[in-house]
């Protein structure tokens, strides 16, 4: 962890909030918090299942945007860990004999171990090259996996009893999943906060600065793509619990988009963007899907709609600076950000 | 030397192919720094408008009229997205510009299936004879799409290396300032570029339209063959995108011969190999 | 199928512009203005809803689209006389856009805030698995009529699965056997052709399989595997046609199988070698006067080869609706209503657990005859029928090639495992 302790003073590296603004956050979030935890009891199924959904794509979303808005590299390569996190807990249990909560705490720390390796090669490259070398690690492991049958269970995917069967139900299923989200979101929120988030912020702005500063942003982006990984992984795992099981789209390019399209909906640059882009994006595919016939047509124009007239996403349209700092761009100390 | 012969001419059709696609988005990557997403739907849309016409119009002529029309309607096309909707990102970071295509794509997506419905449809071939070389079989159109691909390396190395508009667009991206003042119409500059990028992607539908099913699906099918061919030569390369078709062309087809299994990963394996040894490219240039 | 309309657009934007929670209300107010459905059936009047989740965008759209269509005509035709135990029957239908997310995502709505009483399948099997998880646990009938891996009917079956297609062990071995009656212990060579995923690469295994069972003396020359849906596979072809085999099998389907013939055919592949593949009619009707004259087709229910006079009303009947002839998808989805219907009539309920008791191995009517529906998995006991694709169009208005008659029919207990095969594999 040598490289969190480089050159930036802590002291200085955040204007100290007034009280009053401190406050705030933590009860928006507390109310939220209880808003979703009654809301089985509030709701139709058919929203407890978004929900379920929602829990696991929050925490992936928040993970992939750690790189994504925070450290400025744009992955497509995200569904990887999603699919690695998902088939451990699957494949633990199929060929292991894994339970299903060993897969569950197992997965993190394989999407950790993949994260790493991968990352010692994707981050040699930058800006769109690094977006479209992760793209084809997306792709060679959905190839991979959809044609290594005996294994894998190939494109029919593997589709069993993994979970435990009292999860099954929507509501238990959704509040476990809520709470597993929650602490994983604090952890994350952490690191967002840290000074570790703060020189990923600062490598986005002006990344020769950084390391003219004495950190090595090479070293730094791969603990961020590992820590990403290990929490995209546990998404993936999270996601079993809904799906019932892991399939080879998974891996796709696809998925990994949908955190980036969940990231810029909800607005990349703050921390519960994604979060809010999580909801907005899987109740908007959800109902769209089941009511209208030609829902790529209206996703496609909301999408096209957001990014045009809300370039920080949903999430930034609430941002009032210094105080909903929720949601509000996280900023730079004024001597990192230089000029571009 | 049967099978020399039938993997070469082979290999090559699918390199003209991919060049074919990979130029547009390569091109248009060059002069606006952009990557279009839409370039698959408007391959299929090239694609889509030869097989609705072409049961009009008969034989090669008829081919090439509709031909025409499918790169005339994507050309247009792509100018009304750049002045719509391209324009209003032009200074925004390259995620917003890449969401905004993704975007176009499901848009395109559903409207081809309402105009076009959800059925495949073929083309006749407009040249369907085959001849033999060293006892291979040579398929006639072949030669035709190889023969489109050197025209189109040949129109681009002409318009970009040896004329004025060609010094135009390489300065677009590198000092638009004094590209401005010097009195050149900068967002007309880009506009026509886009055009004629979208142009290509539906010379391309068009081209490759007789050999195959041409219906929904066709847009993804392609996108991620054409990024791959784009990335391993260098965005914004013309002469990179040749090199890269041949490379990935090259690379599938041996691949089919000695591991068939694994063929369908190999253009993964290579971009990726290619970027971890080069990160911009064969022939791009270190983006900072 | 819902179409868009302007209320629902409202719901949307209210939905995206403000938080989750305001979704969630948005989206139950939608979810319960439904109808509302029949648990177990009892009283009659008002309407009970069976839900269709298939594919309906993207590069298998079409396969989707018309089976949606033939369980929809079906549902019509029941409710035209009388509905079922006194109800008009209700299809709800969503897109799963071949993703078993969006599959599992889309049934249990179905089920949850419709109430759907019967599940009709999707096109890809990775989905149909993924329904199945739901269905099993949730008790209700689920009926495949378009994806037909093994695994529905073995590792992921229950009581409450129905295969109504010839599954994947069955179609290979139709071919494989039709092959042997061919060659009379003739030796030839044989090159396989099939998409780079687990059901092209099974039905090879199959077929391949199947040959040995059968004596037929061939040797194995070369198989390829090329991606799904790839746009150019000349490669592949190339190293097909290289190889010069006598008879090429291709387990391509769809639009892929269009492409492979309109390559193959410019190699002049089709003079020297006999393309054994599933030229059905919606391929044969894709190639119109391009297809492969000779080329051995099959296909799981060809409407031409079956001459009897329910058949030919229903082909009408479709015709006249759709404008088109039905596709095997199509007419495969109806059947699929048909077996369910009857098993509510002889159950007198909607529910699955009584509905599921009425099927097991009872024989019911349908458009196909009366196949039975075998106790042990589920399994319809249809042929598999193989023929040559034709040298002559339909009829001066149809421009299909459709196939030489009468054509080779598979008969079931040929082709499948044994009831103490799929019993060993369902553990």
């Amino acid at each position: 962890m040598t490289v969190l302790e480089e050159k930036i003073p802590p002291a200085t590296a955040r204007p100290a909030p007034r009280p009053a603004a401190r406050l705030l956050p933590l009860l928006a979030g507390a109310a939220a918090l209880a808003l979703l935890a009654a809301a089985p009891y509030l709701v139709t199924v058919s929203a407890i299942l978004s929900l379920e959904q929602v829990a696991a794509f929050a925490v992936f979303a928040v993970a992939a945007n750690l790189l994504i808005g925070q450290a400025g590299l744009v992955s497509f390569g995200q569904g990887v860990f999603f699919g690695l996190g998902a088939y451990t807990v699957t494949l633990g249990w199929e060929h292991a004999g894994l339970s299903f909560w060993e897969g569950f705490a197992l997965a993190p720390v394989l999407g950790a171990a993949a994260a790493a390796l991968i990352g010692l090669v994707a981050l040699r490259a930058r800006t769109l090259y690094f977006a479209l070398i992760t793209l084809a690690f997306s792709q060679l492991f959905y190839q991979l996996v959809e044609q290594n049958t005996g294994f894998t269970g190939g494109a029919n995917g593997v589709f069993a009893p993994v979970v435990p069967a009292w999860m099954e139900s929507p509501v238990e299923g959704y509040l476990t999943l809520l709470g597993i989200a929650v602490a994983a979101l604090l952890a994350l929120w952490w690191l967002y906060r840290s000074d570790f988030g703060l020189l990923l912020r600062a490598s986005r702005e002006n990344r020769a600065r950084v390391q003219a500063l004495g950190t090595n942003v090479y070293r730094l982006h791969l603990l961020a793509f590992t820590v990403s990984g290990a929490f995209c992984s546990l998404a993936g795992a999270m996601f079993v619990v809904y799906n019932q099981g892991s399939n080879a789209e998974l891996f796709d390019w696809t998925t990994s988009g949908q955190a980036v399209l969940m990231s810029v909906i909800g607005g990349m640059y703050t921390f519960a963007g994604p979060v809010v882009g999580a909801f907005v994006y899987q109740f908007g595919h959800d109902w769209l899907v089941r009511y209208v016939s030609d829902w790529q047509l209206v996703l496609g124009g909301v999408l096209l709609l957001v990014v045009i007239l809300r370039p920080d996403g949903l999430a930034g349209a609430l941002r009032r600076p210094g105080r909903l700092r929720l949601s509000g761009r996280l900023e730079l100390p004024s001597r990192l950000r230089g000029r571009k | 030397m049967n099978t020399f012969v039938t993997e070469t001419v082979s290999i090559l059709t699918n390199a003209a192919m991919l060049f074919v696609v990979a130029a547009g988005l390569t091109l248009v990557f060059g002069a606006l720094r952009l990557i279009n997403m839409a370039h698959g739907s408007l391959f299929m849309v090239g694609a889509l408008t030869v097989a609705s016409l072409a049961s009009g119009l008969t034989g090669g002529w008829g081919f090439a009229v509709a031909l025409i029309a499918a790169v005339g309607l994507c050309a247009a096309l792509g100018a009304g997205i750049e002045i719509s909707i391209l324009r209003r990102l032009h200074d925004r970071e390259p995620l917003a510009q890449l969401l905004a295509t993704f975007a176009l794509v499901l848009v395109a997506a559903d409207l081809a299936q309402r105009v076009w419905g959800t059925s495949d449809r073929t083309v006749a071939t407009p040249v369907a004879g085959r001849f033999s070389v060293g006892g291979a079989v040579v398929p006639e159109y072949d030669l035709i799409v190889i023969g489109i691909a050197a025209a189109v390396a040949l129109g681009l190395w002409l318009l970009l290396a040896r004329t004025a508009t060609g010094w135009r667009v390489r300065a677009a991206v590198e000092d638009p300032e004094t590209l401005s003042v010097g009195g050149t119409n900068l967002a007309l500059l880009r506009t026509s570029v886009f055009a004629l990028g979208a142009g290509l992607a539906g010379l391309a539908g068009a081209a490759i339209a007789p050999l195959e099913s041409v219906g929904p699906g066709l847009d993804t099918q392609i996108i991620v063959a054409a990024f791959i061919v784009t990335v391993v030569g260098g965005l914004g390369s013309v002469v990179g995108a040749a090199l890269g078709a041949v490379v990935i062309a090259t690379v599938e087809g041996l691949g089919t011969l000695w591991v068939p299994s694994y063929a369908s990963s190999a253009g993964y394996l290579v971009m990726i190999l290619v970027l971890a040894v080069r990160p911009w490219g064969l022939f791009g240039t270190p983006d900072r | 199928m819902a179409r868009f309309n302007a209320q629902r657009w409202t719901g949307l934007a209210a939905a995206l512009l403000m938080c989750g929670s305001a979704a969630a209300c948005a989206n139950a107010a939608a979810g319960t203005g439904g109808s509302g459905g029949a648990g177990g059936g009892s009283g009659s009047g008002g309407t009970v809803t069976i839900g269709e989740s298939t594919t309906l965008s993207g590069a298998i759209a079409s396969l989707g689209q018309t089976g949606l269509q033939g369980v929809q005509l079906a549902a019509a035709d029941i409710n035209a006389k009388g509905g079922l135990l006194g109800k008009q029957i209700k299809v709800v239908s969503a897109d799963d856009a071949a993703t078993p997310a969006t599959g599992v995502s889309n049934v249990r709505t179905m089920l949850d805030a419709d109430h759907a009483v019967a599940i009709f399948g999707p096109v890809a099997s990775s989905v149909a698995s993924a329904e199945e998880q739901i269905t099993n646990a949730q008790q209700i009938p689920i009926f495949l009529h378009t994806s037909n891996d093994i695994g529905l009917t073995t590792t992921t079956y229950s009581k409450y699965v129905f295969q109504d297609v010839p599954n994947t062990v069955m179609e290979p071995r139709a071919a494989a056997d039709y092959l042997a009656t061919q060659l009379h212990g003739k030796s030839v060579t044989i090159a396989t052709f099939a998409p780079n995923y687990s059901f092209g690469q099974d039905t090879v295994a199959g077929f391949i399989q199947a040959l040995k069972a059968e004596n037929v003396h061939y040797t194995l020359v070369k198989q390829e595997f090329p991606p799904l849906g790839a746009t150019d596979i000349s490669s592949y072809l190339a190293a097909i046609e290289s190889a010069q085999p006598d008879y090429v099998f291709n387990a391509q389907f769809g639009g892929d199988l269009v492409a492979f013939t309109k390559q193959a055919e410019s190699y002049g592949l089709f003079a020297k070698t006999k393309v054994i593949a599933m030229y059905d009619y919606s391929v044969l009707q894709s190639l119109g006067s391009a297809a492969p004259t000779g080329a051995i087709g099959f296909d799981r229910a060809p409407y031409w080869t079956d001459d009897n006079s329910t058949m030919s009303a229903f082909v009408d009947e479709f015709r006249a609706k759709y404008g088109d002839a039905p596709s095997e998808w199509a007419i495969l989805g109806y059947a699929a209503v048909q077996q369910w219907a009857w098993g509510v009539e002889h159950a007198k309920s909607f529910s699955g657990d009584a509905v599921s008791a009425a099927l097991s191995g009872a024989s019911p009517a349908t458009i196909l005859g009366s196949p039975q529906i075998r106790a042990c998995d589920h399994q319809t006991e249809l042929p598999e029928y193989v023929g040559t694709v034709s040298a002559q169009a339909a009829s001066s208005s149809d421009p299909t090639h459709l196939w030489d008659t009468p054509a080779f029919e598979a008969q079931f207990d040929q082709i499948d495992y044994s009831c103490a095969q799929m019993t060993a594999l369902q553990k």
